[in-house]
């Protein structure tokens, strides 16, 4: 058993060897975040280019509606996690969860239309689809990156739920930068192949976040 | 007595600036606070090495602490974290049990203190998992034990007390 003296003396060695540290700034996470989605915008605008169609009035509302709900979604869940590295009794993270219900909506939106429409096997969904899943994907590693590192210089003590809004933060802000260079507009593209890249990176985020911002 | 809210985040601020006198005083004011927070919720031989544990990791975080907060619920955060860890660890025999003698000696004010803050985290969890974790994890009684005064099978106690440890651990920043 441990005696008093053990703990002063353990209090002293740390006292002595204390250094300065940065001050906790949410603010600076949110600058991490911003950098890295600035970044990921240029390499998809350099190597995928920019769908000048959107601001030349040729977008469907669909999309704009889905790539709201995506940046609102990432804004949501990158606060949520930009706040975990601060742990605090009371801390609430309600937000996110109810921005990915709505983004939930969308797949929905997708599936009734086209069981009404009768057209299920949509072609673009088949021929472009992988290709829009895995460039959102890739799209969002600079972010996921960027907010593990954020993770693990804080102390989070809600791991899993730090890996699922990981997933979902760069999941959504990677598939609404890549979105921006994609000129599909269809609900059944949109609805399915914009939604999965965020669905697939929270549970790559639930499954590799909590081991490696673990303290 | 131990410092309030407002001096140990003043102290904190100082610490993270540098402040080795502030950080002293600052652990040491942050040590009788755990060792009350803690008391009830482990074993008391167990109670200096979680006290530790938590300034250490204190020490380790502190640039975590966000001085435009509060400073107890950051505190409290980070000594539950521990905890949950140090429960999961820990799994003791009836060499450990807890006895009279050993027990701390607080005021009843402080033992319903402590009791209401535990039961502010169980309340969370179903009664099958809270009850096999506080024989187990908290009161030191063997698995055997615990099926028996429960009425649930040894793998159901074990699986309670995983699932109920999970539970926490999802919990550890709720305040209500």
């Amino acid at each position: 058993m441990n005696t008093p003296s053990t703990r002063e003396n353990l209090i002293a060695g740390l006292a002595e060897g204390l250094e300065p540290v940065r001050q906790f700034k949410s603010r600076d996470g949110a600058l991490w975040v911003a950098l890295a989605v600035t970044l990921t915008g240029l390499g998809v605008f350099v190597i995928e280019g920019f769908w000048q169609g959107m601001l030349q009035g040729e977008a469907a509302p669909f999309f704009w509606v889905t790539n709201g709900l995506l940046l609102l979604l990432g804004l949501a869940a990158a606060t949520s996690v930009i706040t975990m590295a601060s742990p605090h009794v009371g801390n609430r993270y309600d937000a996110p969860r109810w921005a990915a219900a709505m983004v939930g909506v969308l797949p929905l939106a997708a599936l009734i239309s086209a069981i009404s429409s009768g057209d299920v096997s949509h072609s673009t969904m088949h021929v472009v689809g992988p290709h829009c899943v895995k460039a959102s994907l890739i799209a969002a590693s600079l972010t996921g990156v960027a907010l593990i590192a954020w993770l693990r210089r804080g102390a989070p003590v809600s791991l899993n739920l730090a890996g699922w809004l990981t997933g979902l933060a760069a999941g959504s802000l990677g598939t609404f930068v890549f979105g921006l260079s994609c000129p599909l507009d269809t609900v059944m593209h949109l609805g399915v192949s914009h939604i999965l890249p965020v669905a697939i990176s929270a549970v790559i985020g639930r499954l590799i976040v909590p081991p490696l911002v673990r303290w | 007595m131990i410092a309030d809210e407002a001096t140990l985040a003043r102290l904190m601020v100082a610490s993270q600036k540098g402040d080795k006198v502030a950080y002293n005083v600052l652990l040491a004011e942050a040590g009788l606070w755990l060792e009350r927070y803690f008391r009830r919720r482990v074993p008391p031989h167990q109670l200096d090495d979680l006290v530790q544990d938590v300034l250490l990791a204190i020490h380790n975080k502190r640039s975590s602490y966000d001085a435009a907060r509060p400073f107890l619920p950051w505190l409290s955060a980070i000594a539950r974290y521990r905890w949950v860890d140090h429960l999961r660890k820990v799994y003791k025999h009836e060499a450990d049990l807890l006895e009279d003698g050993d027990a701390s000696v607080d005021s009843d004010e402080d033992v319903v203190e402590a009791r209401v803050s535990l039961e502010r985290l169980f309340v969370n969890l179903p009664e099958s998992q809270a009850k096999v974790i506080e024989l187990v994890k908290l009161e030191g009684h063997s698995i055997r034990e615990a099926a028996a005064k429960t009425g649930q099978s040894e793998s159901l106690v074990k699986v309670n007390i995983h699932r109920g440890l999970k539970k926490l651990s999802a919990i550890i920043e709720k305040a209500e």
